[in-house]
């Protein structure tokens, strides 16, 4: 029962948040989020970390004339995604404390049901039922977006649902395949992810249209948008700038990774013969993400849109690592996912508060800014070394991980991706220069003599992350031994993967 | 030939007659009291009680299969479930008459009657064993439509609808029969029952036989909406008055999509000669969907806009009749079809009961502009609409969703991977205008101040509302309906 209430409790929170009265809603919806954090914790005491098997399995018939179950489960692939969900929830429901006044009721809903949608997505071990959470995640985030979002926010909301809704109307089409291919091979129907290991797909290399072949590219594109990888970036760019702080958080951290983890769970275990034929073909692409994302990020003149273009350049490292089917890249992916969840998020968190406050996302306006708010300049140096990878911090054990795994690959790909770090640490460094330091900018005239610092209830959001920053970065074993198991029966039996279920 | 009838010949038929019946009553009262129109409540009474009589009686007679009438109508579950959609859409498409202001006033005792009896006429359409009363079916249905669609206060697109839909319905009557007239002609019989037996060979042998399933075919088709016979939809859709819209949208591709599917199980299109039809098909399917989805692009009126996507789905139901059609014994794409008009009926009632309760006067047409800022008066409500959009656009967990789920499996077990890749591309385009009203009520700002008088209209709010929720409840619950719907097929089909 413990995944099931997970899942599907912050429904009932999404209820009760509808109900209260209204000035009730922030502090109800903040106490509930914390008490669902504190209770996706007692993971940590269901979850065996010993072995590779999916643990806490639940399964029962949802519509058996097609061979759909409702079917979750956990494995050491998907532990820290889950965490990750439920820790952010508290934090972007901090965040929109006093900046989202204007029907805060339905933003808090929208929330939640964002939380059950992804953990759904993260747990769900039949195909089917993934690809209902997968899509439905997409709602709440059509409203966070449209109805709070920017200026530009409509355009934005369409572009991202159209995008991302397309991509996977293909995978449907080959979750449908596969599913009669189950029975075929396997004498009974089934959409479960477990039975679509088993089965053998006729592969035949270089030619494209094969069954193998034209599957694992249905797949792929609807998780590369959702990633998302260079070409099929652009709707993210817009997405992050028009999102109010949260959203940009929440789509940052959590929804990202459903195309990643959908990598892993489907696309390379699934289709093996065909993801290592056309690995050289996504490590490439990574590549041309890492750089292009960098230097798109590095001309940026809103710190937004530039954070936005970093997401595109540090995705392009979980899928480097990812494609090049090692362990130390995949090991890397996995905790880059992770790192990029923490910096990431606190870098939208951040840009949220000083928004909140300048109504201003120019960096020329900026300048001088370390000044008038130390704290903040404090934090926010502190994510960015996170974001660049500076030793110590969460984001260097990844990038160190996946570029020892994409040179084990391909030395000339690796090569050129050590440029994005480089280039990463300039824009970074160059933007943290221009808002913190020089001379004040017209936006500290403007707002002589107020506060610019982060108050208490901001520190406090902050500190959680801070912390993490560290920790991952100087115990990162506290942390991978949870995942090592799955990580190393994924790398080493990649070919003919299978997952037991824990008796 | 000896004509005798049994009494389960009536029983069977009673719901027809209960809904006749029901239809006469208020006529009748209209007529003993000087021709003066009573309370709208008392046809609409007497409409509701036709209608839930016929829906008993139809349930009471579930689990009876039998040709009535020396084979004129069947009577299986096929049926069964056919009748209570067509009932359904009656049901709501009486209840929005009433509280609509373009219709509740003027002859309600004879909008009511005409509209039991176009109901009874697309039972006998759905039920049809014999190829004329096919013909009855739909002409009673017809005729009933056109008069219902210019029975309105508004004077002049509702004409304009009624005329148009005339025209070019009776000229598709019109080929139908000639189609009916060339397989009467090379088979010497219109009773599908004796088809069954024929058809298979006589598709392959006889050039006649052919020609007539094809007009046969293009008579159908103009009643769902298949390009290229599609062409009046979005007019008479918008000239009609919003409940009327709602209804034969709804019942119209219910009887219809049903009565293809009877043809289908004739095992007909198997054959080698027939692959070329077949084939035909596919590519308007394929056209329909487009045209269908590209169409409600640029629509600025609620009314085209959910027209045009009628089209569309129409493609989708295409799809599963196709492959029903060729799979034999392989069932999904049958269960495929029966399963999109159902979640279709529902959405549909849903939608445009919406669009009719918000229609302030006779002449009042909702625009997409027209909805901004609903979302910010009334949440709930909206909400309400834009469930049934979600479900439109076939986002899961909703009946749309595993409508089109049921299609394309079908389309894949076929191994029509391009008709299903097709069917995806226009998923994807639809997605567009289905978000363009949620954007307007959720996401933008009212721009002139509508008048706030909101009239309370609470029955057809419970119907809209109900919608909604099976669009959700059904959709999880699907398997019960899949399982339904799968063991009618087979009655059917072995």
């Amino acid at each position: 029962m413990f995944l099931t209430v997970l899942i599907f409790s912050p429904l009932v929170l999404a209820l009760i948040v509808g109900l209260v009265p209204k000035s009730w809603v922030r502090p109800t919806a903040l106490v509930l989020s914390l008490i669902h954090f504190a209770f996706s914790l007692l993971l940590f005491k269901h979850f065996d970390p010993s072995t590779a098997h999916l643990q806490l399995v639940e399964r029962a018939a949802w519509i058996p004339t097609l061979g759909i179950q409702y079917f979750v489960g956990i494995d050491g692939i998907s532990f820290w995604l889950v965490l990750l969900s439920t820790f952010l929830m508290p934090a972007t429901v901090l965040i929109s404390w006093t900046a989202i006044t204007d029907r805060s009721r339905f933003f808090y809903i929208n929330l939640f049901l964002l939380l059950s949608a992804s953990l759904g997505t993260f747990l769900a071990m039949d195909a089917i039922l993934f690809y209902v959470f997968f899509e439905s995640s997409l709602i709440p985030m059509y409203f966070l977006i449209g109805a709070w979002g920017g200026p530009r926010r409509l355009y934005a909301t369409l572009k991202f649902f159209i995008y991302t809704m397309s991509g996977s109307l293909l995978m449907l089409l080959a979750i449908i395949a596969l599913i009669f291919m189950t029975q075929q091979q396997l004498g009974t129907l089934s959409a479960s992810i477990l039975d679509f290991y088993k089965l053998s797909l006729p592969f035949v290399g270089g030619q494209f249209i094969s069954t193998q072949t034209l599957m694992f590219f249905a797949f792929c594109l609807a998780f590369a948008i959702k990633v998302p990888m260079f070409p099929v970036h652009t709707w993210l760019p817009d997405a992050h700038t028009e999102a109010p702080t949260a959203g940009s958080v929440v789509l940052a951290a959590v929804m990202l990774k459903m195309g990643t983890y959908g990598f892993m769970r489907f696309a390379l275990p699934i289709f093996p013969e065909a993801a290592h034929y056309y690995s050289c073909l996504f490590m490439v692409l990574a590549v041309i993400g890492i750089i292009y994302g960098a230097l798109v990020a590095m001309v940026q003149p809103d710190f937004k849109r530039l954070v936005a273009y970093s997401s595109v350049s540090h995705m392009g490292y979980v899928m480097l690592g990812l494609f090049a089917f090692n362990i130390y890249g995949t090991t890397g992916g996995l905790y880059q996912m992770l790192n990029h969840g923490i910096s990431t998020g606190a870098l939208f968190i951040l840009i949220g508060m000083i928004y909140e406050k300048t109504h201003s996302r120019e960096i020329k306006s900026y300048g001088g800014l370390a000044k008038r708010a130390p704290l903040y300049a404090i934090g926010f140096i502190i994510v960015t070394f996170s974001s660049i990878a500076v030793p110590l911090t969460n984001g260097f054990v990844g990038e160190f991980l996946i570029l020892l795994g994409g040179f084990q690959a391909h030395k000339i790909l690796g090569g050129f991706a050590v440029l994005g770090v480089i280039l990463g640490a300039i824009y970074m460094l160059w933007m943290v220069l221009r808002i913190f330091f020089g001379e004040e900018g017209p936006l500290m005239v403007k707002h002589k003599g107020e506060n610019l610092d982060m108050n208490l209830r901001e520190i406090l959001i902050l500190i959680p992350f801070v912390v993490l920053i560290f920790w991952m970065g100087i115990f990162p074993n506290h942390f991978l031994s949870y995942s090592k198991a799955s990580l190393d029966h994924f790398v080493n039996d990649i070919n003919n993967y299978e997952l037991q279920i824990e008796p | 030939m000896q004509i005798s009838f049994d009494w389960v010949d009536f029983l069977i038929m009673s719901p027809v007659i209960a809904l006749v019946v029901a239809g006469v009553v208020p006529l009748l009262i209209k007529v003993v009291n000087g021709n003066k129109e009573s309370s709208s409540f008392v046809p609409y009474g007497f409409g509701l009680v036709g209608v839930f009589a016929a829906a008993a009686l139809t349930l009471g007679n579930w689990g009876i299969e039998k040709a009535a009438f020396d084979g004129a109508v069947a009577f299986d579950h096929l049926s069964a479930i056919a009748c209570l959609l067509i009932l359904a859409a009656t049901a709501a498409g009486l209840t929005f008459l009433r509280e609509n202001p373009a219709t509740h006033r003027r002859q309600f005792s004879e909008t009511v009657f005409l509209m039991l009896n176009a109901s009874a006429g697309m039972i006998i359409f759905a039920w049809a064993d014999d190829l004329i009363m096919t013909f009855i079916g739909l002409e009673l249905m017809s005729l009933c439509l056109y008069v219902l669609i210019a029975l309105s206060e508004e004077e002049q697109f509702s004409k304009e609808a009624s005329f148009k839909y005339f025209i070019l319905g009776s000229f598709a009557s019109a080929v139908l029969l000639y189609g009916i007239s060339f397989i009467y002609g090379s088979s010497g019989t219109t009773s599908l029952v004796e088809l069954r037996e024929l058809g298979p060979t006589l598709i392959s042998t006889n050039r006649m036989f052919l020609t007539g399933v094809v007009l046969l075919f293009s008579g159908l088709l103009f009643k769902i909406a298949v390009f290229p016979f599609h062409a009046w939809t979005p007019d008479v859709y918008q000239g009609s008055p919003t409940p009327v819209t709602t209804y034969m949208s709804a019942g119209v591709k219910v009887a219809t999509v049903f009565l293809i599917l009877r043809f289908m199980s004739l095992d007909t299109l198997t054959s080698e000669r027939a692959f070329p039809f077949v084939d035909a098909l596919q590519w308007l399917a394929v056209l329909t969907i487009l045209v269908g989805n590209i169409g409600a692009l640029r629509q600025k009126s609620m009314k085209r806009m959910l027209a045009y996507s009628s089209v569309g789905h129409s493609g989708y139901v295409m799809i599963g009749l196709i492959a029903a059609g060729i799979g034999g014994q392989t069932l999904v794409g049958a269960t495929g079809a029966v399963y999109y008009v159902f979640s279709y009926t529902i959405m549909t009632i849903g939608a445009f009961g919406f669009l009719s309760l918000l229609e302030k006067h006779a002449d009042h047409e909702i625009y997409l502009d027209d909805l901004k800022g609903l979302g910010r008066k009334r949440p709930v409500f909206a909400g309400m609409m834009a469930i049934l959009l979600f479900s439109f656009a076939g986002l899961p967990p909703t009946v749309g969703f595993f409508g089109k789920f049921l299609v394309l499996s079908a389309a894949i077990k076929q191994g029509l991977i391009w008709l299903a890749f097709w069917g995806v591309v226009g998923a994807a385009i639809s997605v567009y205008y289905y978000l363009r009203p949620i954007v307007a009520m959720y996401m933008e700002e009212e721009v002139v101040q509508n008048s706030t008088e909101t009239s309370l209209r609470p029955i057809s709010q419970f119907v809209v509302s109900l919608a909604a929720l099976m669009v959700i409840g059904f959709g999880i619950a699907s398997e019960t309906f899949f399982q339904t719907f799968f063991k009618s097929i087979l009655d059917l089909f072995s």
